[in-house]
């Protein structure tokens, strides 16, 4: 069992081997990279959320000196292609749309043209030289302007996918999706009740707010041989998006990851790649596209707004018996929201036996939303977890014992249908309750709030190799950016198995050419997944040393054992004397060759993961200025392979959840326009506005990975929303429902209070 | 397409004549803002003018008199000079409040004020502590107080062809201190829903004698508020005088409706404000000799 | 004989059926059985990922069954990029 593995170099925590590059500033990110002949690029993008696309005129922009290339939706094909990915997958002809419009513009921001030319001033001059008429359509900016009687139609074509609500016209609609979760009978578990609390609650849209803007370089050979250099969590998912899409083979294209500062999900998208090919191809040199940070929120992908509606019944002595829910999430100009995730994670912290939940995917003039830690997680466990609060202030229940009395264990059925296999979620909440922050004294004004959360975590395809120098070192290649510090992690795993100093391993993130197919980075799947195609790799080098130990000493390789970084002789192989590492590597060339180990996998989604966050917030009554004074971070990682970098994602995620809680949204005015598409008025919290964020890792072991890893990148964004709620409510005696709390609203709540 | 010329003058005749020359030319100091905005696209002028090459633009000066601060002297200098910060401990944790320790670095005192921001952190301290702003264009020399220099969000007094030099401070009586409060979401990093500075004169019994009020990013321009001053004057700064004050700030008040905060909401906050800043003031001029 | 549960909301699309015990030995024999008897599970099951003894799989078509085994459909996770 992985509970009871015995770990030499897992758990360690050395320095990152691509640490000082990063900190000296001499790391190699997506807009730093640099070709002889270089063109920039630049987009021409859309004034309007919502219009119809009468004309483009190219010819001024083309004819100025200096300019190579001018493209527009014409040049990128339409299709109808999906590209599978991971459990969901991409529609090609909407991310193609999304690349340059072809018929329609469907938010601010919307590229419709783009220009290559000599420099990035005259790029600019160029895009702003072509001409492009439109008919300005009534823009459809919130869920429930969408859903309207009469309400404007962005796509003609859409339909209700999934299960279509009855009685409710599927097309035309903005109604991407709707989907159904049941359980038992959830009027009868409301009648059963003693007490039952209702709310509708709603979350902003925001953004992930990384600190690196999107950036790429494309070259188009002549012979139709392409190269890509770009910052993105998946540069196999970038050649076969910019593949399908633009009706090339994968074999054509190389995709160079660069160093990421940032993803959090919105680097999964390609939203340049395809654009830099199609202008690299027409002006025959190679192209960079760099986007700006108004480019970054207007036109990336932030996550959803949302709208929760949701009831919970309880009996008297805290056992939760009903639940119901209504989720309308964004999902911006395509389909695509994660709804869908929303309602499966909404309740399954809890053992609930009646419940309905329903979950809406909504189309509106805003950007196609992308990935975001968790994605759908944080706003319907935002709703759950605060009404959760609030039965146990009806009842007066200490918070945490209501949670312990109706968490879900091994072998309870989820919501979303399977049983879970071993979870954490009880000894996360038992570590809350031994924990001093929970007992510890508040000062005046403050209040506590807790709040726990849940995701799935990924598996997907990864591919590694290892390969064991003469000098007895290692190197280590796998597909996958490294967002969270996974080198490092791939390489303890490689130490573990070989023995080999992790400082003695080189762990590499190696193109498209250099290794095999690897999803991306993402869904918490690299420590998880790639992880565990990194240990069989490292265990396939393993078995072949041996081997070579075994010619070494003319035994046969069933007479070789490992220990430490040793082979070691077994019954059969006599006396002979153990031989490391870097005596089996210093023969290499004369029993045989180089040693490769390789691995691929793709495991079952699994290993998930719940957390859990208490949260102090001090409330300035007078201004509404709330502070967080104290916050503790607990989780169930199941085992962590470096454990600064666990806790990196755990503060990191609670960091955002805050944000989102406390100030962070997307403000429109009533024509759609972004009003704040920079980090001034979009208000992510700087450093000085958080305490140490505490961190109490619970290893309960995945029984599914051989050293017991759980995803541990997206469960810390979960709890906050309503951490923060919770504790507001405590300070305040009022309940919100409505993100951001910042302080116009907070006040203005006190004052009606 | 056009090109933007760099011009580096030594002397303010030089830069005078540079942009009465050129109308298209900006004048920048610490570029904080003009650099980021021209980055944006939001303006393409056809000449920076650079004005920390020019000796009496940079630098702090303290005498008998008061305190001179040359107009392109950046806010770091002037938040670890040691007697401004004792005589004006208002005016430099407003100083101290714009941007971050980096922009501290570049922006300076001039540079905020000639930005013509409602908003602007240093001149509501200015404002109170009677600044006088030294303006030199084709015509020579002239005076303009710190209350009447902004005129609207982006506007100032200054005609073409002039520019602010430096800024006059007289050096504050005895028992005279001043403190500046701003609210925004953040710790840092943000620009004021609402400021108030005050500066008070207490006598020996406590009572106050002379008073200023200044509120900022709650009207078109940094405002002067002569009523909250009046609540103050007379009074032991007890909590009905600084009540009275409050609701004299909010009186003045003419804010507007916009993604950084609601006209209620700054209304209401720049009262508490004023009066936190009040206290704030009284408690350091009375803890002078 | 392996079960398949049909608990998240696809009763409808069932006539009201909530399991079924199907002998197959592969999820995609299980699937075909399924979708002979009940056609209207086709347009669903797109959005579905199939779980098998509480491991969920992107694609199921191979993974063997035994005696006993419980399949569950699962709405795939669009995670905001479908």
């Amino acid at each position: 069992m992985s509970g009871e593995q015995r770990f030499k170099y897992v758990g360690t925590r050395p320095i990152r081997h691509d640490g000082l590059d990063k900190v000296t500033g001499r790391a190699n990110y997506g807009a730093d990279f640099t070709l002889p002949g270089l063109l920039h690029g630049h987009i021409v993008r859309s004034p309007h959320a919502h219009a119809r696309i009468l004309a483009i005129d190219t010819s001024a922009a083309a004819g100025m000196p200096g300019v190579m290339a001018v493209i527009t939706g014409d040049d990128i094909p339409k299709t109808t292609a999906r590209l599978m990915m991971g459990e969901g997958g991409f529609d090609l002809g909407d991310m193609g749309d999304n690349l340059l419009a072809h018929d329609k513009v469907l938010y601010q921001g919307h590229a419709v043209a783009a220009v290559a030319a000599t420099s990035p001033e005259l790029a600019r001059a160029a895009a702003e030289a072509v001409a492009v008429h439109y008919e300005v359509l009534t823009p459809v900016m919130t869920i429930d302007q969408a859903l309207a009687a009469g309400a404007p139609i962005l796509h003609d074509g859409l339909t209700t996918k999934g299960q279509p609500a009855a009685g409710v016209p599927t097309s035309p609609t903005n109604v991407a999706m709707r989907m159904e979760l049941k359980r038992g009978d959830v009027d009868k578990g409301f009648a059963e009740s003693d007490i039952v609390v209702e709310r509708t609650f709603t979350t902003p849209m925001v953004h992930q707010g990384y600190i690196e803007p999107h950036a790429c370089v494309a070259r188009h050979g002549e012979d139709g041989q392409i190269v890509v250099w770009t910052s993105t969590q998946g540069h196999f998912n970038v050649r076969d998006c910019s593949a399908g899409i633009l009706g090339i083979d994968a074999a054509k294209i190389k995709v160079i990851p660069s160093e990421i500062g940032g993803g959090f999900g919105g680097k999964i998208p390609v939203y340049l790649e395809p654009v830099a090919i199609a202008l690299s191809r027409k002006a025959h040199r190679p192209v960079k596209l760099v986007m700006s940070r108004e480019d970054v929120f207007r036109a990336s992908g932030p996550t959803s707004g949302t709208k929760v509606r949701m009831k919970l019944g309880a009996k008297q002595d805290g056992t939760l018996v009903a639940a119901s829910a209504s989720l309308y999430y964004e999902a911006g100009a395509y389909k695509g929201s994660p709804a869908g995730a929303g309602a499966m994670c909404a309740i399954a912290a809890y053992r609930i036996p009646n419940f309905f939940i329903e979950a809406y995917d909504i189309v509106v003039n805003r950007p196609k939303v992308a990935a975001y830690r968790a994605p759908g997680s944080p706003s319907s466990t935002f709703a759950t977890e605060s009404l959760i609060d609030e039965i146990a202030r009806r009842l007066n229940m200490d918070a945490l014992d209501l949670r312990l009395k109706n968490a879900a264990t091994e072998g309870d059925q989820a919501p979303y249908g399977p049983k879970f296999g071993p979870i954490g979620l009880r000894e996360v909440l038992a570590a809350a309750k031994a924990h001093p922050h929970w007992t510890a004294p508040l000062g005046a004004n403050q209040g506590r709030g807790v709040a726990v959360g849940f995701w799935f975590n990924a598996g997907m395809n990864s591919s590694a190799t290892v390969s064991v120098n003469t000098d007895g070192s290692a190197t280590v290649v796998a597909g996958n950016p490294d967002i969270g510090g996974t080198r490092v992690a791939q390489a303890l795993m490689v130490s573990e198995e070989l023995g080999v100093p992790v400082e003695r391993v080189r762990p590499s993130v190696a193109d498209t050419d250099s290794i095999g197919f690897s999803d991306l980075t993402g869904g918490s799947r690299v420590c998880y997944a790639t992880g565990m195609a990194v240990i069989e790799a490292a265990r396939d080098a393993r078995e072949q040393l041996k081997a070579r130990a075994a010619k070494m000493w003319g035994t046969d390789a069933a007479h070789v054992g490992w220990d430490d970084g040793t082979a070691i002789p077994l019954n059969g192989a006599g006396d002979r004397t153990p031989l490391t590492v870097n005596e089996i590597a210093a023969k290499l060339a004369h029993t045989g060759g180089p040693v490769i180990g390789r691995a691929t996998v793709n495991p079952p989604m699994a290993g998930p993961g719940f957390g859990l966050n208490i949260c102090d917030l001090e409330v300035d009554k007078e201004t509404g200025v709330s502070r967080v004074v104290r916050y503790t971070c607990i989780q169930d990682v199941g085992k962590a392979i470096h454990p600064s970098y666990v806790e990196g994602q755990m503060q990191g995620g609670a960091s955002q959840g805050i944000g989102w809680a406390l100030n962070e949204e997307y403000i429109y005015d009533r024509e759609g326009h972004l009003e704040n598409p920079g980090f001034l008025d979009y208000r992510m919290p700087v450093a000085s506005d958080l305490p140490m964020i505490d961190t109490v890792l619970v290893e309960v072991p995945n029984p599914l990975h051989p050293y017991g890893v759980r995803g541990v990148g997206e469960v810390p964004i979960v709890p906050p929303l309503a951490a923060v709620a919770n504790a507001m409510r405590d300070a305040t005696g009022v309940r919100f429902t409505d993100l951001p709390l910042s302080p116009p609203r907070v006040l203005e709540a006190l004052a009606t209070d | 397409m056009q090109t933007t010329r760099y011009e580096a003058p030594a002397t303010v005749a030089d830069a005078v004549r540079l942009i009465q020359a050129d109308p298209d030319a900006r004048l920048f100091a610490g570029g904080t803002d003009l650099l980021v905005q021209y980055r944006m696209g939001v303006h393409r002028p056809s000449a920076f003018i650079d004005l920390k090459r020019i000796p009496e633009l940079v630098g702090i000066a303290v005498d008998a008199r008061g305190l001179r601060l040359g107009a392109a002297t950046a806010a770091a200098v002037i938040t670890e000079h040691r007697e401004v910060s004792r005589l004006w401990p208002g005016l430099v944790e407003a100083v101290h409040l714009v941007g971050s320790t980096q922009i501290q670095g570049r922006g300076t005192i001039g540079g905020n004020l000639c930005n013509g921001s409602p908003a602007a952190d240093t001149t509501a301290p200015l404002i109170v502590n009677r600044a006088r702003c030294v303006i030199v264009g084709p015509e020579g020399e002239r005076i303009v107080n710190a209350e009447d220099f902004v005129i609207a969000p982006g506007a100032t007094v200054l005609q073409r062809g002039e520019m602010l030099v430096a800024v006059l401070i007289p050096r504050p009586a005895g028992r005279t201190a001043d403190a500046y409060l701003r609210l925004i979401p953040r710790s840092e990093m943000d620009i004021a829903v609402a400021g108030a500075a005050v500066s008070v004169t207490l006598d020996a019994a406590g009572v106050c004698t002379a008073a200023r009020v200044a509120i900022a990013a709650v009207a078109p321009r940094p405002l002067l508020v002569p009523d909250a001053a009046q609540a103050l004057i007379g009074s032991t700064l007890d909590d009905e005088s600084l009540r009275r004050a409050a609701a004299a700030a909010s009186a003045a008040a003419t804010p507007i409706d916009d993604k950084r905060g609601t006209v209620a909401y700054r209304r209401q906050v720049v009262g508490v404000l004023t009066r936190r800043a009040a206290s704030m003031a009284g408690a350091r001029a009375g803890a002078q000799k | 004989m392996a079960t398949i549960y049909f608990s998240s909301g696809l009763a409808p699309y069932t006539g009201g059926v909530e399991s079924l015990a199907v002998d197959a030995a592969r999820v995609g024999d299980l699937l075909r059985i399924v979708l002979e008897r009940f056609p209207a599970l086709r347009e669903p099951l797109e959005i579905m990922a199939i779980a098998v003894d509480g491991e969920i799989h992107q694609h199921a078509d191979y993974i063997p069954l035994t005696s006993g085994s419980e399949v569950h459909l699962v709405p795939r996770i669009a995670g905001g990029h479908r």
